[in-house]
């Protein structure tokens, strides 16, 4: 047997674990945000009526540069998104020789001549063009008492791929909107 | 005979990943709760898990949520009927794809959880 041929039950082995590993199983059950969204997230705010608070919600997610993408006042419901350029996102994973950051010198020859040439420039169009850009959606319902907040984080990177999901319910987030829907909202 | 066993797994290989888009059935359950409860209680408790509402229409009876992990999950919560009783229909994705009925069980009983709690 040469050596590096396989004996035939291990081919077969080898085969079906592959077979089995190459397809991405789909799971049992939808995810869930781990951790939980913070609770800070979620508020009481007694009787109060939903009209002003969706108001003051929407006041509130603008001031924040929130971009007001859909409101349901018989749900109480107000859906944003924001956006913000990441500079050099992708020069994190791209390594650092592969864009000239003060231009390049070059010589070259060819039929009988030699030329050269030096370039000068500051960065360069790839570090312009390799800012990613973070979605940031929220969502906000406020009814039965109380008023609830979800949020996640995408990067899109430069390709126009996402880079980053995540969700983003947190404390910091849920605690800065609640105080300003509480200060812009009193009625 | 190792050579044909070999290339049956290969072609098994290539075949396994290259399934068409299969169309799933929603799953749908009957409340005892008015359209619009129902539909709220789909809202508060996605939310609870933490994805971002979307879209929601109270009158349409339509409600679509996101979850931000790769390669991207979408519900589709849909509410019919009238007085105190709705029929609510999931559906999801996943990457685009639908995931099977099953996936939204617990949606569901997180649902009648949160019905419950009102009563």
């Amino acid at each position: 047997m040469r050596p590096w041929r396989l004996p035939f039950e291990r081919t077969i082995v080898l085969g079906i674990v592959l077979v089995m590993a190459g397809c991405q199983t789909t799971p049992s059950t939808l995810p869930a945000a781990e951790p939980r969204p913070a609770a800070e997230c979620r508020w009481s705010v007694g009787d109060r009526a939903v009209q002003p608070l969706v108001r003051a919600a929407v006041d509130a997610l603008e001031a924040e540069g929130f971009l007001i993408r859909h409101t349901d006042l018989a749900l109480g419901l107000v859906s944003a998104e924001r956006t913000r350029i990441l500079p050099g996102y992708g020069d994190r994973y791209d390594g650092w020789d592969r864009r000239g950051m003060f231009g390049g010198i070059g010589i070259g020859g060819g039929r009988g001549g030699v030329s050269s040439g030096v370039m000068i420039g500051f960065g360069g169009v790839g570090s312009l063009t390799r800012d990613a850009t973070q979605l940031e959606r929220v969502s906000l319902l406020a009814g039965d008492g109380e008023v609830r907040v979800s949020r996640d984080i995408q990067v899109i990177d430069w390709r126009g791929e996402l880079a980053e999901a995540r969700s983003a319910s947190s404390a910091e987030f849920c605690r800065r909107l609640r105080d300003a829907i509480e200060a812009g909202g009193v009625s | 005979m190792r050579r044909l066993a070999g290339m049956l797994l290969l072609a098994l290989l290539l075949a396994g990943c290259a399934t068409p888009v299969t169309r799933e059935p929603p799953r749908e359950l009957d409340f005892p709760y008015a359209p619009e409860a129902t539909l709220r209680a789909s809202a508060q408790v996605l939310m609870a898990n933490g994805y971002v509402v979307r879209h929601a229409d109270a009158d349409l009876g339509r409600l679509e949520a996101v979850f931000s992990r790769w390669p991207g999950y979408r519900v589709l919560v849909e509410v019919s009927g009238e007085g105190e009783q709705s029929r609510v229909s999931l559906a999801a994705t996943r990457g685009g794809r639908p995931l099977p009925p099953q996936t939204l069980d617990r949606l569901l009983v997180e649902m009648q959880d949160q019905l419950g709690m009102w009563r």
